[in-house]
């Protein structure tokens, strides 16, 4: 009895050790000497998120390679200081309190989910230190310690949808997974709707996860739209693109438009399923630019030859780049107000394209493109804007009499 | 309005239910073992289909084949390095095989990476009856979903290897005192559930999603089913499913899919409430 009761607080002590190592042993920092800039990289390498942000953090630490590569800051180079937040947003707050307390970052490079970035919020408020967040998001934000990089709805909206009604048809039918992006997106997307003339024929939310779609695919045939409109999100995507073709549906007569679906989305579900199928995008792999040929080379050559490029992987790489400019730019990059002013205005030639940082509203301006899945499984650009769009965080045409918290 | 296809589909979804199910229905509804880590054995015949189809542009049936080989064995594995030392410790075999599933998870993740991975379906096409729109694949689950069924009714009802396993279910000493292999029983029957939950994985693989995290889903799926039907009854999988398949179909035409799943988990705590061994209970002495 007494050996038995030894052994198991042997194994505790055991496991409590593991545990110890894992919640601290992440750093890598490259042994950064006193001269260098810490930034922070947080994302996911665990976990259900691990799908989409490992490739951000790669992103990241990409970017930072190529920044030291070319010189660094005034002559400082980037130390990266690595932590996973294992999918869960109050690891993201702690990640983002320990980067900012104890590692002293001059600014962290992450989150994905808008829950991530709310538990971080106000944890960077707090420290006044400052987060680039490179995800499209709902919107309806803003700080002043944050940047956002990603697109707004209205960046991806404005003009897919009146594309979608010219080029495809009028009458439109929603799916999109129970939570708030596709909601608040979907309340933009048929604002445009009244205004292009469109009609809504039907619309669903399934719970996150949902994998059956027998019955929305027979209510879509019964109210026969021209397109219908998804932002499922996760597992749900690859199982409603399939089970649309297995039905013998036909992305000629009725294609899927969505803000979501990506290349790793292509991948997940196979080109013979997504041909035909359409997305919008600041950011596709295919765009024609001299700086995206070099990226996608150059994260090819580090991180393999089928790794799929997203937007939020490009989001993340040029946000990295304008972080390293705005610390140029900054007097004092341990001050974090110096180092938005510097954000402030700042452009420059990304994958996708020119893009800028808004100097009221801390949001980026981006391109917007719209592209159909091709026999490779590769997104064929069949429109994209010549300048920017201006990020809208609330929605003019749905909130025109908000008042602008950065005018405060 | 589409109420013949809804019923249609609603056997299709049953047939899905059946699929998943029935591995559960023999590791928890015979065994008594609680597999947190079922859904994460349909996972991996998910991924094994994948490597022999996508991968090895070997056939469908030939991943079929092998997705049950390669999880019976993971889960003779499982039998024998975990779930042996547990047994009648349900609270701890829960907890064991929740780790499973999260190791079982970070293992595929590791090995094929986070994104999911497609599986090109066998059957293109749809058969029309009169207005009913019937996938041939859809067919081709529902006759999968009977087969696999009736062949477990054979193995469990008439080969020895079912005969004993059913005995050792009731009652162990006796079995043991009649020089029955107890263990050996508990091993080949925990692989054969392992087994049918990898050809779950496998046949569903062409039109839902293959990633790491698929599992959970049918995890939750597949436990109310075998607790609708009645544990430990074959015909109580078959009509749990059949019940949870049409009543979540035909009641999505009446409201969402949220709504319909809400309606289907209150109707299955209503029937727990007063039936308690579910749906179809085994008489037992």
């Amino acid at each position: 009895m007494l050996k038995k009761s030894i052994l198991s607080i042997a194994a505790l002590v055991m496991i409590v050790s593991l545990l110890a190592g894992c919640g601290g042993g992440k750093d890598s920092t490259a042994g950064g000497s006193a001269g260098d800039i810490k930034v922070g990289v947080l994302f996911s390498l665990s976990g259900s998120l691990a799908v989409t942000e490992k490739g951000m953090a790669n992103a990241a630490l990409l970017a930072i390679e190529e920044i030291n590569a070319a010189g660094g800051i005034n002559g400082r180079s980037i130390s990266a200081v690595q932590e996973d937040y294992a999918s869960e947003p109050s690891g993201a707050a702690t990640k983002a309190k320990k980067l900012l307390q104890q590692d002293k970052v001059a600014a962290i490079v992450g989150g994905y989910t808008s829950a991530s970035r709310q538990a971080m919020l106000p944890i960077v408020e707090q420290a006044n230190g400052v987060l680039v967040y490179p995800t499209f998001y709902e919107g309806q934000e803003y700080s002043k310690n944050i940047i956002y990089t990603g697109a707004t709805p209205n960046q991806q909206l404005q003009e897919f949808v009146p594309w979608l009604m010219d080029n495809v048809g009028k009458k439109v039918y929603f799916i999109g997974s129970d939570y708030v992006y596709p909601v608040e997106t979907n309340k933009q997307v048929k604002e445009l709707l009244k205004l292009n003339g469109g009609e809504v024929v039907g619309e669903e939310y399934v719970p996150l996860g949902q994998s059956e779609f027998a019955s929305v695919i027979n209510k879509i045939k019964e109210a026969a739209p021209d397109v219908i409109f998804s932002d499922l999100v996760g597992d749900s995507v690859a199982a409603f693109y399939k089970q649309y073709k297995s039905y013998g549906l036909d992305p000629a007569v009725m294609p899927i438009a969505s803000p979501v679906t990506a290349e790793s989305e292509v991948v997940s579900m196979g080109a013979d399923v997504a041909a035909g199928h359409i997305s919008s995008s600041a950011y596709f792999q295919t765009v024609d630019t001299p700086e995206n040929a070099k990226f996608v080379e150059a994260y090819r050559a580090k991180y393999g030859e089928n790794e799929p490029i997203t937007q939020v992987i490009e989001a993340t790489y040029f946000s990295t780049l304008l972080l390293a400019e705005a610390l140029k730019k900054a007097e004092d990059v341990t001050d974090a107000e110096a180092v938005i002013g510097a954000f402030a205005g700042l452009e420059m030639k990304a994958p996708q394209g020119t893009v800028k940082i808004d100097p009221e509203n801390n949001h980026a301006w981006l391109n917007s493109r719209i592209g159909k899945v091709g026999a490779d499984g590769q997104f064929e650009i069949v429109q994209s804007t010549s300048e920017p769009i201006y990020p809208e965080p609330w929605a003019k045409i749905l909130y025109p009499e908000h008042e602008k918290p950065w005018k405060k | 309005m589409g109420i013949m296809q809804q019923v249609a589909d609603g056997i299709s979804v049953a047939g899905i239910l059946v699929i998943i199910a029935l591995g559960l229905g023999i590791t928890f509804g015979v065994m008594k073992i609680i597999n947190m880590a079922h859904g994460e054995l349909i996972m991996i015949g998910a991924y094994v289909t994948y490597l022999v189809c996508t991968e090895g542009k070997m056939p469908f049936v030939l991943g079929m084949i092998v997705s049950f080989l390669v999880t019976a064995l993971v889960g003779l594995l499982l039998e024998r390095f975990v779930l042996r030392r547990l047994y009648g410790r349900p609270l701890e075999t829960l907890l064991a095989t929740f780790g499973i599933s999260l190791f079982l998870q970070q293992l595929i993740r590791m090995l094929f990476g986070p994104d999911g991975k497609s599986v090109v379906s066998p059957f293109q096409g749809v058969l029309m009856i009169g207005e009913v729109a019937a996938p041939y694949f859809r067919l081709f689950i529902v006759a999968i979903a009977i087969v696999m069924v009736l062949t477990t009714a054979y193995v469990m009802h008439k080969t020895k290897f079912g005969i004993q396993l059913r005995s050792v279910s009731q009652n162990r000493d006796m079995c043991e005192c009649l020089g029955i292999n107890t263990s050996k029983v508990d091993a080949y029957t925990f692989g054969f559930g392992a087994g049918l939950a990898g050809l779950a994985g496998s046949i569903l693989a062409p039109i839902k999603s293959v990633s790491p995290t698929m599992g959970l889903d049918y995890l939750i799926d597949s436990f109310m089913v075998v607790v609708l039907g009645g544990v430990g009854s074959l015909m109580g999988t078959l009509f749990g499913s059949a019940a949870m398949g049409e009543s979540n179909q035909l009641l999505t035409t009446f409201m969402g899919e949220t709504g319909a799943k809400i309606v289907v988990f209150l109707l299955i705590i209503l029937v727990i409430r007063f039936k308690p061994e579910g749906l179809f209970r085994m008489e037992r002495r």
